[in-house]
């Protein structure tokens, strides 16, 4: 096995035959899509894993981007969803408990869901890691594929090849690799004439991996919850001992105690 | 009648339990799709937002009663401790509930406990409420337990007490971390939160108004007993939490309007719309209006003003919890999930049933300072004794579900039902338009000639299954199946008819000694060579006997991509909308036009399916 793996897709190319979605369809034996309440209208679905956007007379195929750092990945609280070497991220729904946290953490909306069945698990493109790329054979999607607009290979020659195509066809493609960067780096590629801001969902994306906008969080929570603890027993201690004295000297006075407590200690709240 | 009030409160909570119960057996038989409003866009709402949030939120009373009390001794609190602890593990209770309907897998939420990923907030989150629910139950438990005379109970009950200073610590450690962790959730979320609301400082902010919110919490709570109970306001205990929530009000808002200030998002919040102004209803409502009426000591010492800031606090920072846990996210995602009622019932009947719990203890054991609320009920009770004060709760709760299965929608109950087809009467003739997808795209389908072709006796019940339910009719590919098989294009009667001008059978069948079939026949590409153009996408699969053609659908899409390719750039056949089968079936639907009859049918004929004309089987019989 050489590098990881990835799928370069490039928009110019294709020709909006969903020759894609039907090899992913039978690769991944998908069900039949029924016009559900709670479908987007890209196309996705918990039994389609691909689709092909219509833009301008254009036409991108929308799958999983696999990025390089998942979001979904970091989200997950029980690694039901895992980043394998050869790229896929992946998903075991043995260990899944279906809090949907991946779905809501993902930047491009990819995770969808069994919402009619009673038993649910979290659908989504795999790469064909299983059946497939595990093996060495690539996916379905572009086995499928006629015209080669959408191909697969380790995602270093992939990205070399598309931008040797910019440099040949500078007038052909914008001049970026859609993927390349977005949130640190995505295992699937596009080349296009145009910004696909239509494979993203809401706000604009920049480069920073998703999984480290958490990650200053969690890392503090260990200090913090040590922290916390030596503080307040630090502050039950001190008071504590405060109060005590002060309970002594009441007693040598020969005044009740009991009244002293709540003003003896209302400078501590503050602190 | 004494405790009128009381009676009302309770037969509404039962009936809202029984509502939510009913809604939970089919979320459970039917799943979340028929039961919620939860799309794929938007798959955490109501119960997320509300539930879990708000709930985890109201529970913040407990751990700052308990360090006021326990760690900094101030011992005149002590009267409201007991009713925070309770009220903050019911409010845990109510959260794990909460969720239990709201995961997809409820029964493998011990996946939590063994599978560890600890780069997810939600796995904090997660171990944050199992533990501290466990220390909250340790907290109260002396509550009850000291009501009893059984020897191990005691024991337990003294070992509890020893260890009240500890658990009380552990609890406020956990607390601490679990408020703050709730606002880490969303850090991953920048593409779906609002910037006014989205920044690295959630956890802060989270924890900071949970402060607050748990002090007028407490409040709140304090008051409403009083007022349910008919007792004494305890109002100068309670002006103090409230002098104390002003201030960390305050400090919330500088750091809320210093953080959009410092990464530059001030102007923003100035534009107008939606975002913004949803910002400024939430300050307005959480912050500016109950922390003056908290700092100004006239409103803070009357109970009617205190109460109003009390509520609009606890609301309010429950409000916040909202926007950032769906309304913030409206704007970026487009989305449009209203709260189906379903889901408010089970979160009001949640709330309720927790509601129930508390009067429950409020009455038999020693919450409040004044003792259990009902007298000569200071005891565990008697369950042999239990009937007669249930079945007022009993019929309200049967009401309840009654009415709530009533209410549900048919898909709740039956199941996700299969969308029955849109069929367009023929307007003329008997050509009428499927339109399956229902995108106003639909296939010509010739109901006249289906009729012709297939025969017997009970020919219509082939596709009108009238005795099965719902009078379904056959799908289209039960019969077309050879859409994606190889099917035969061979023309023999053609082949037969050029041929007999010329060399005669024996062009193809060349071996009189062998059987006259397909197997034994010249291979096609013998003399059609240019067949296969040079350069096709597309190879016949049975190359070189190429009369088996690759089904339909197939030719359709492989063969017609050469022509495409060759074209590249030509507008006219940049495969504008090739791929949907609809499209050459007949394309947009129009209305029908009595005076020009035929246009619907005159759409490109070139589409009809190969008539099976020429089957392999007449190679033999061709002698």
């Amino acid at each position: 096995m050489s590098g990881p793996k990835g799928i370069l897709t490039d928009v110019t190319k294709c020709i909006g035959c969903e020759r894609c979605v039907q090899s992913c369809r039978m690769a991944n034996d998908l069900g039949t899509v029924l016009p559900f309440r709670w479908l987007l209208d890209d196309g996705l679905s918990a039994v389609r894993w691909c689709s092909v956007l219509r833009k301008d007379g254009k036409f991108v195929r929308k799958q999983c981007m696999h990025c390089m750092q998942p979001a979904c990945v970091s989200a997950c609280p029980v690694g039901a969803l895992q980043k394998t070497a050869e790229g896929p991220v992946i998903y075991d729904s043995t260990k899944c408990l279906g809090c949907r946290y991946c779905m809501m953490s993902c930047p491009f909306g990819i995770p969808r869901y069994d919402w009619e069945s009673a038993v649910p698990y979290v659908r989504k493109c795999q790469m064909c890691y299983q059946g497939r790329v595990s093996k060495g054979v690539q996916p379905g999607c572009t086995a499928g594929c006629p015209t080669g607009a959408t191909i697969f290979g380790d995602r270093d020659d992939l990205l070399a090849e598309a931008h040797k195509r910019i440099t040949d066809n500078p007038d052909r493609y914008l001049p970026t690799v859609f993927g390349e960067h977005e949130v640190a780096g995505t295992s699937v590629l596009y080349l296009a004439p145009m910004q696909l801001d239509l494979l993203t969902l809401g706000n604009k994306l920049d480069e920073r991996p998703m999984p480290g906008r958490t990650a200053t969080a969690m890392s503090a929570v260990p200090p913090v919850f040590v922290g916390v603890g030596a503080l307040m027993t630090g502050i039950y201690w001190i008071i504590e001992r405060r109060m005590k004295a002060e309970r002594e000297r009441a007693a040598g006075n020969g005044t009740p105690p009991a009244d002293a407590h709540g003003h003896g200690a209302r400078d501590g709240k503050e602190g | 009648m004494k405790m009128k009030r009381l009676k009302t409160v309770k037969s509404i909570l039962w009936a809202l339990v029984g509502a939510a119960f009913a809604i939970a057996v089919f979320r459970f038989w039917r799943g979340l799709g028929p039961t919620t409003a939860l799309t794929d866009l938007t798959p955490w709402g109501f119960w997320i937002g509300f539930d879990v949030m708000g709930g985890v939120a109201l529970a913040a009373g407990g751990f700052i009663i308990a360090a006021t009390v326990y760690i900094f001794h101030l011992e005149r609190y002590r009267p409201i401790l007991r009713p925070a602890v309770l009220t903050a593990f019911l409010g845990y209770s109510a959260v794990v509930v909460g969720l239990m309907f709201d995961l997809g897998l409820p029964w493998d939420i011990w996946h939590m406990i063994v599978f560890w990923n600890p780069h997810s907030p939600l796995f904090e989150v997660g171990w944050c409420v199992m533990l501290y629910l466990t220390v909250l139950l340790l907290e109260f438990l002396p509550v009850i337990l000291e009501m009893s005379k059984h020897p191990v109970l005691s024991a337990v009950y003294h070992v509890l007490h020893k260890f009240t200073v500890p658990l009380v610590i552990l609890g406020i450690m956990l607390s601490s971390l679990h408020q703050s962790s709730l606002g880490s959730l969303f850090l991953i979320m920048p593409h779906r939160l609002d910037p006014l609301w989205y920044t690295p400082i959630l956890p802060i902010l989270f924890f900071v108004s949970a402060v607050a919110l748990g002090l007028m919490m407490v409040t709140t709570e304090s008051l409403f007993s009083a007022w349910l109970y008919e007792e004494e306001y305890e109002l100068d205990l309670l002006q103090g939490l409230g002098r104390v929530a002003a201030g960390v009000l305050w400090f919330y808002l500088a750091l809320r309007l210093g953080d959009l200030a410092v990464r530059g998002i001030l102007p923003h919040a100035l534009d107008g719309g939606f975002g913004p102004n949803l910002f400024w209803v939430e300050i307005l409502w959480s912050v500016l209006i109950p922390a003056t009426l908290l700092t100004i000591p006239a409103t803070r010492k009357r109970m009617k003003t205190l109460a109003v800031a009390a509520g609009l606090t606890v609301s309010g920072m429950v409000f916040y919890r909202i926007d950032v846990g769906g309304l913030a996210m409206i704007e970026s995602t487009g989305t449009r999930y209203v709260p189906s009622w379903t889901e408010l019932t089970v979160s009001f009947g949640i709330v309720a049933g927790a509601a129930l719990v508390f009067f429950w203890i409020a009455e038999h054991f020693h919450l409040m300072h004044g003792g259990p609320m009902i007298k000569g009920r200071e005891r565990l009770p008697d369950v042999t004794n239990f009937r007669p004060r249930l079945i007022r709760g009993a019929v309200m709760f049967v009401s309840g579900a009654a009415l709530a299965t009533a209410l549900l929608p048919n898909a709740a109950i039956d199941g996700w039902p299969v969308v029955a087809q849109t069929v367009h009467r023929p307007g003329y003739g008997d050509v009428m338009i499927l339109d399956g997808n229902r995108n106003d795209k639909g296939v010509r389908f010739d109901h006249k000639m289906h009729a012709d072709i297939v025969e017997g006796d009970d020919k219509c019940a082939y596709c009108h299954h009238m005795v099965k339910p719902g009078a379904r009719a056959t799908g289209c590919s039960e019969c077309h199946k050879d859409e994606h098989l190889p099917t035969s294009i061979f023309d023999h009667r053609l082949h037969q008819e050029l041929l007999a001008q010329g060399p005669g059978c024996l062009t193809c069948h060349e071996d009189t000694s062998k059987p006259k079939d397909l197997e034994h026949s010249k291979p096609c590409l013998d003399c059609h060579a240019s067949m296969i153009p040079a350069g096709a996408a597309f190879k016949p699969r049975e190359s070189p006997n190429i009369g088996l053609a690759p089904g339909y659908m197939d030719a359709m899409h492989g063969l017609c991509l050469r022509c495409h390719t060759e074209q590249d750039g030509n507008s006219s056949t940049d495969a504008p909308t090739l791929a949907r089968c609809s499209t050459c079936h007949s394309g947009v639907v129009k209305p029908f036009d009595p005076l020009h009859p035929d246009q619907r049918l005159a759409a490109p004929k070139k589409d009809d399916p190969p008539k099976g004309d020429a089957p392999r089987d007449d190679a033999p019989k061709a002698e």
